[in-house]
């Protein structure tokens, strides 16, 4: 069992992928951020157009499907912790960053392609291992 | 010519080379908005400014390459380099800058401050105008003359920069010390603001969707110096700007500016092409051998 939990743990690792993301206390959105529904909700195919953002924008330190790397501290976007975060709460932490951790401002983007990315973020399949 | 002709191959032969990066460019030449370079990655920006002469002025080209890289999320560094050539006159390199900025806020606000400071070594040929303080630059003296004034120029900007409904609106006030000659501190301003031509991505890749293009007008000008302050005998130009994200790692900007005073060019062209390359470090260290 402990050399399963090891493999599982050592196996994501040497392959890059964060698991042990662990997210930044400081970090949190105001309540009214948090609050805000995606406005491109009931547009579930402007998703395709948030992969493409994400491919460009993000994947350099998540990874193509949200893993994350573990050298860079990047979020695995796929845990239950990023992922039951609520969609006002993801478009302030794309839109602000966390600079002291090394994640840009993308405030440079549209305010809806912002959301596209939220979009996206949905589609990630959520990894098995729970947090 | 020639130096045109060397920008233009380097400007390609780099183009090529950059396989992975990645560019969202911000329209403007002068202006400064608050959005800083990705902390690890590299962008090289190939530039010109041409200036269409009045009467007793020659055309002239002045070419630039800047190296901007993201040290950290708030704070990014730059080194340019610079040259000019002159119709009729001669082609002379005019010097190198170094310049810093840092954003002292961590969060997006309705204003957000960055700091600017620069250091210039330049000479009195340098025409890339790449800001406008004090008094107008001199077009009309022959370059021989011109690189012997050499400038230590320290410049410091404060950057007030907004993004409110895909627009962005940018203001930059300038002070500038040149040690080299007894011109006091000088003064001058950037304002500008641009916004995306589409804010919502679509799902193909597309080079000439209207989401690749940005566009908007900038204002920039000298506001005279301790020694003599105010709007007699300077520059001030308004201009349309654009850009165009040609691919997901390079960028094509233009401008048309336009003087306003006898003392400006009564036009300047601007054209830049930038590209970004991520993780700099990692790849040099993986060229080498290393291990990122």
């Amino acid at each position: 069992m402990i050399a399963g939990l090891c493999a599982a743990l050592l196996i994501p690792l040497a392959v890059g992928q964060n698991l042990l993301y662990w997210p930044d206390p400081t970090w949190r959105p105001p309540e009214s951020a948090t609050a805000k529904p995606n406005p491109l909700a009931n547009r579930p195919a402007a998703a395709a157009g948030g992969k493409k953002l994400f491919l460009r924008e993000c994947a350099e330190c998540h990874e193509k499907d949200g893993n994350g790397i573990a050298r860079k501290h990047s979020a695995d976007l796929q845990l239950p912790v990023v992922q039951q975060q609520t969609d006002g709460a993801l478009f302030w932490k794309i839109t602000n960053g966390d600079t002291g951790r090394g994640m840009p401002s993308f405030s440079k983007l549209p305010e809806r392609e912002r959301w596209q990315i939220v979009l996206f973020l949905r589609t990630l399949r959520p990894a098995e291992q729970a947090h | 010519m020639r130096i045109a002709c060397f920008w233009f191959v380097l400007a390609t032969a780099l183009g090529l080379l950059s396989a992975v990066a990645r560019a969202q460019e911000s329209p403007y030449f002068v202006t400064y908005d608050h959005h800083m370079e990705e902390p690890g990655n590299v962008e090289i920006e190939t530039s010109g400014t041409s200036g269409i002469p009045r009467a007793g002025q020659h055309f002239f080209l002045a070419p630039y390459t800047e190296f901007e890289y993201g040290v950290t999320a708030r704070w990014t560094s730059e080194f340019y380099l610079e040259g000019q050539t002159t119709a009729g006159d001669s082609t002379v390199f005019t010097g190198w800058r170094i310049e810093n900025r840092y954003r002292p806020l961590k969060r997006e606000h309705l204003v957000n401050p960055v700091l600017y400071l620069e250091y210039e070594n330049i000479n009195e040929a340098s025409k890339i105008l790449k800001e406008v303080e004090g008094a107008a630059p001199n077009l009309s003296s022959p370059n021989a003359l011109l690189r012997q004034e050499k400038d230590h120029e320290l410049e410091g900007k404060l950057i007030l920069s907004s993004d409110a409904h895909d627009w962005n609106l940018a203001g930059n006030f300038i002070v500038a010390k040149n040690f080299s000659q007894n011109e006091g501190v000088e003064f001058g301003y950037a304002a500008g603001f641009s916004r995306p031509l589409a804010t919502l991505a679509s799902a193909e890749k597309c080079r000439f969707c209207r989401e690749n293009f940005s566009a908007g007008l900038e204002f920039y000008g000298g506001l005279g110096s301790t020694l003599s302050f105010g709007l007699n005998d300077t520059a001030h130009f308004v201009a349309p700007v654009m850009a165009w994200m040609v691919s997901d790692d390079a960028t094509l900007k233009f401008s048309i500016g336009f003087g306003l005073t006898h003392e400006s060019a009564p036009v300047l062209l601007r054209f830049g092409y930038n590209y970004e390359i991520q993780g700099i470090g990692g790849k040099l260290s993986r060229l080498f051998g290393g291990n990122p």
